[in-house]
């Protein structure tokens, strides 16, 4: 499903993840050439570096969550899953957007949400 | 009702449809950006996102400012300290 993506993985996300990403196919590499940012981790170092880039500021790196990868390798067809639910904002904004829109898809399976279950 | 809503606007918001388009992380906030029909998640999140980054913006300039300021300096001193260069150009 990801022959010929490159993807880019922030340090917060799971080994397993990133196994399922290089079975469909996919390639990891650096940001700057990924055509997949993905993080678990809206204030992880690595994750921050990107929002700070001009590339995000431009609107040219979006962040989804890698909850996105998971939702793949669990749906029935792998492609009907939809990218666009998984966005990643900093995690400055996540409180507010919370509170407009009320959680986000990454956030509804909390069995599958590893270790930072205590967050606010 | 918010779930008839989103089922409408499923079909609709650029950020909800995923099959066969490919989207990734480079094309995906322009994309939503040009969607007329965004849905009110996506709404939302573009929003929060776009006053993130224009407060970055801002500080992006600003930093570019102090940057530059030392070169110019610079390079105005090394143009009077070669005489007759301004004169040559007239
Ligand atoms: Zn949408």
């Amino acid at each position: 499903m990801f022959q010929g993506q490159r993807g880019w993985f922030c340090g917060s996300v799971g080994q397993d993840l990133r196994q399922f990403w290089m079975a469909e196919g996919g390639t990891v590499s650096d940001w700057r050439a990924a055509d997949f940012l993905f993080s678990s981790d809206a204030s992880h170092p690595d994750t921050l570096r990107i929002y700070h880039s001009l590339d995000y500021i431009e609107d040219n790196a979006t962040v989804f969550h890698a909850y996105y990868l998971s939702a793949v390798a669990n749906a029935e067809i792998k492609n009907s899953v939809a990218l666009g639910h998984f966005i990643l904002p900093p995690a400055s904004l996540q409180k507010e957007i919370r509170r407009k829109i009320g959680g986000f898809i990454w956030e509804q399976d909390q069995h599958f949400q590893t270790e930072k279950n205590e967050e606010v | 009702a918010a779930d008839s809503c989103t089922k409408i606007l499923k079909y609709r918001c650029s950020g909800c449809i995923s099959v066969g388009n490919p989207l990734n992380s480079r094309n995906f906030s322009k994309l939503l950006r040009a969607c007329p029909y965004q849905c009110d998640r996506h709404k939302v999140i573009v929003e929060a996102e776009d006053r993130y980054k224009s407060e970055l913006r801002k500080s992006f300039i600003c930093n570019k400012k102090i940057l530059l300021t030392p070169c110019r300096r610079q390079q105005l001193s090394s143009k009077s300290a070669i005489p007759g260069e301004i004169n040559e150009h007239i």
